[in-house]
């Protein structure tokens, strides 16, 4: 199936990740993360589309204690699978992950699968500790993606770009 | 076989191997048969260590990376063995402590038959192997192709002594000098 072209703030992410030393994403696949993944493949960085979240932050801490600077991407549904490898992995062991999470379950969600995890995804990770910061729109995007990859790389702190559905590119082409 | 031989086997074999153990047994039996040494010990995450070793092996692909996996923790995180399966990593060896329990939760047993060997080979790409004694073990760790998956059968269950809860901050902080310094420093 042909890729559409990315959105401007598609571009913004994967580059800001790319400046701030990403070598590796760890993710489990997602419409709208699918161009930010193309974006880092240009870039050289290494995608490694793993069976399940929880895999891709095990996957992620390796790569982190290890000393290098992955990315671990998911959809809001998955991030209750991740939940135990974050908070009994990477936050008692000070791996700071930066982690974008694509929200469903949001605003103009016709699914009523997704709408609980989409509703709680930013107190999940907030009750672990985990600061997470919303994108709405292109012009916030290189900020945000900066600001949590210094959270993460230089504090050591986990820490969480939300894509929201405000900023469109979803399979609903909203 | 008890899980401390196992883990002798794996240190003897390969000193300078980059560990990576899951919760319970097998980060006891790495830290008694190391002396305690810098490896990346899983105190929690019961299902990551697999990936995790992944995850470094990847990260340090001049390292040997050798993770030591309960066989309950293995089968919470199986999907990993289709993610080694397709990246291949050839510095990665995974030994799973088969006795068929979960050691950690007080020895319940396993429901199923587990055969990791087996999906392995079938799963293309991970060399596998099923051993029950010492010498069968240490031949499989040195003569597999990799990545591998060594299925290791205990005949004996011996909690092997040191604790299973690690301190996060000193496991990490080790385990970095030790990827930093190229395996020398202790």
């Amino acid at each position: 199936m042909p890729q559409p072209p990315p959105l401007a703030w598609q571009v913004v992410i994967a580059d800001t990740l790319t400046a701030h030393g990403v070598t590796v994403a760890a993710y489990v696949p997602d419409t709208r993360l699918q161009p930010i993944l193309s974006r880092l493949a240009d870039n050289d960085v290494c995608l490694r589309s793993l069976s399940r979240e929880e895999e891709c932050v095990g996957y992620a801490a390796g790569q982190r204690i290890a000393g290098r600077r992955p990315v671990v991407l998911m959809q809001s549904s998955g991030l209750g699978n991740a939940l135990n490898a974050i908070g009994s992995l990477a936050v008692p062991y000070r791996l700071g992950l930066p982690i974008v999470v694509s929200m469903r379950g949001t605003l103009g969600e016709a699914n009523p699968s997704q709408v609980p995890l989409g509703r709680a995804a930013s107190s999940l990770l907030g009750t672990l500790g985990i600061q997470s910061f919303s994108v709405r729109n292109a012009a916030a995007a290189e900020q945000v993606t900066a600001g949590v990859t210094t959270l993460a790389f230089e504090a050591g702190e986990c820490a969480a770009v939300i894509l929201e559905a405000e900023l469109g590119g979803g399979r609903e082409g909203n | 076989m008890k899980a401390t031989d196992v883990a002798l086997a794996i240190v003897d074999t390969y000193r300078g191997a980059l560990c990576v153990s899951s919760l319970g047994t097998a980060t006891s039996a790495l830290r008694a048969a190391s002396d305690d040494g810098p490896h990346f010990y899983l105190g929690a995450a019961m299902g990551s260590a697999l990936a995790a070793a992944m995850g470094v092996a990847e990260a340090v692909p001049d390292r040997l990376v050798i993770a030591l996996l309960g066989d309950g923790e293995l089968l919470m995180g199986a999907g990993a063995l289709w993610s080694v399966s397709a990246y291949r990593p050839g510095n990665l060896i995974a030994v799973v402590l088969s006795d068929g329990v979960y050691s950690i939760t007080g020895g319940q047993q396993l429901s199923t038959q587990t055969r990791f060997a087996a999906v392995a080979e079938a799963l293309g790409g991970i060399a596998g192997a099923r051993v029950e004694t010492e010498a069968e073990l240490r031949t499989a760790l040195r003569e597999l192709g990799r990545p591998s998956l060594i299925e290791a059968e205990l005949s004996e269950r011996a909690w092997p002594g040191p604790s299973p809860f690690v301190d996060p901050a000193r496991v990490r902080l080790a385990f970095a000098a030790n990827v930093a310094t190229g395996g020398s420093a202790r």
